[in-house]
């Protein structure tokens, strides 16, 4: 497809052209950004909801459910669903859409995403392919992200809402204490509430965010069976009431945060990249070596390479 | 695009359980450092072409062991055409008999890897196609 015949189908919403874009935004093709330019005034327009947890919480069953009580209060939405790249041959294998399967009957877009690589529990790239996807007119996106272990907390840094999934048995009250994942949800799901200890991990949640500082929001602590289906619409009412809590209070700050945020990111990618262009790759190289050698200091090394 | 990968969706279609084969496949796959999408079982045709063109993959691999690719190839390749999706071609693997493999490819199949191919002819072959 060529870059024009792209755009102008991407503003018909065609999945056949949305799909194509995802690739090319995954692949950093070098045609993407003009079409991005593009339609970059068209995106923006979901509200986007992140599911994080350790690996076999129940994520995608959960993505699932929330799909089809989306679709049940007439919103539109898109799945991106993120796996992890194995280090050793860079393959995936991508299995979150195994778990969708009333999301795929209603005609649901799911697009299975491998991380490349990147670490924190999404792709480096997904936060442009939440705006690839909004070119399907959706108004949520669920981003599903890698099973994810405690550092893992970059969803935060994309969703509106944060939903983190924990299962019974993975660890005593003093998991609950320690920084990191626990404590970037919005909403906190414990999932598999037919197993023996869900009880008790609800209760040490709460225990864990009464010691904390009060804020505007407290996360509500939801038991979920998604297998058989319970409280989800417990789950659903609470991202509703956490959306609402947003627009009331901060939705337009913290969203400005989060382009800041990108944008940081990108610049200092950016000059990075074109810096590497201007010395040379075997520039860092023969630098790496000297520091190895004892020759120059780390500090002094960057500020030689940043007057070359 | 040195960052571009070969992306596969394994599809087993039809009634039958036997998803080892598939499950071999995707491991060799995954190995050889391309993307899989396993969908698991009991997928229609109209399902395998949606997963496919959503997660814009460059092949679609159909596992068949209970004979009902008769219905589901051609029902496959049709639904293809119908999105305009034919650049998407199909691998398939299984049990699929000798003397009906010419007639396959024919109509739209791009290639048959019965019981004991190497699952390296199965990525080479993959691997020559894509460039």
């Amino acid at each position: 497809m060529k870059t024009n015949e792209l755009i102008s189908k991407l503003k018909q919403n065609d999945v056949r052209a949305v799909a194509r874009l995802l690739t090319l935004i995954e692949n950093e093709d070098k045609n993407v950004e003009a079409v991005l330019k593009n339609i970059w005034p068209l995106t923006g327009k979901s509200y986007i909801i992140g599911i994080t947890g350790p690996p076999g919480a129940g994520k995608s069953t959960i993505v699932d459910l929330l799909a089809k009580m989306a679709l049940k209060n007439n919103f539109k939405t898109g799945i991106l669903a993120v796996d992890p790249t194995s280090p050793f041959s860079g393959g995936a294998v991508l299995g979150d859409r195994l778990r969708m399967n009333s999301a795929q009957k209603a005609g649901i877009f799911i697009r299975s995403v491998a991380s490349r690589g990147h670490l924190g529990g999404l792709a480096s790239t997904t936060r442009f392919m939440i705006n690839g996807l909004e070119m399907l007119g959706n108004n949520i996106t669920l981003v599903e992200t890698v099973g994810a272990g405690q550092g893992d907390v970059e969803i935060v840094k994309v969703a509106d809402t944060t939903i983190v999934v924990e299962v019974p048995g993975l660890g005593d009250e003093v998991q609950a204490q320690k920084a990191g994942i626990l404590e970037i949800g919005d909403i906190l799901v414990v999932n598999k509430g037919d197993r023996p200890g869900s009880d008790r991990l609800a209760k040490e949640l709460k225990m864990m965010l009464s010691l904390g500082e009060h804020k505007k929001w407290t996360p509500p602590i939801i038991t979920t069976t998604a297998t058989k289906d319970l409280g989800i619409d417990e789950l659903w009412n609470q991202i509703m009431n956490h959306r609402e809590h947003l627009e009331n209070e901060e939705i337009n700050q913290t969203r400005l945060g989060k382009i800041k945020y990108d944008l940081e990111n990108q610049l200092s990618q950016h000059l990075y990249t074109r810096k590497l262009i201007q010395i040379g790759e075997n520039e860092i190289e023969n630098m790496a070596e000297r520091i190895f050698n004892r020759d120059i200091d780390p500090f002094t090394a960057i500020e030689e390479i940043i007057k070359q | 695009m040195d960052k571009a990968k070969i992306r596969v969706l394994i599809a087993k279609p039809g009634l039958d359980g036997h998803d080892r084969g598939a499950k071999v496949i995707a491991r060799a796959l995954r190995d050889s450092g391309m993307e899989v999408i396993y969908t698991g079982l009991r997928q229609s045709p109209e399902d395998i072409v949606e997963a496919a063109i959503q997660e814009d993959v460059h092949f679609i691999g159909l596992s068949i062991l209970s004979g009902a690719h008769t219905h589901i190839f051609p029902k496959v390749i049709e639904l293809l055409k119908e999105h305009k999706a034919e650049d998407i071609k199909i691998i398939a693997g299984g049990i699929i008999p000798n003397q009906e493999i010419p007639k396959w490819k024919e109509i739209g199949i791009d290639a048959i890897f019965g019981p004991g191919t190497s699952t390296i002819d199965i990525i080479d072959y993959i691997n020559r196609s894509v460039k």
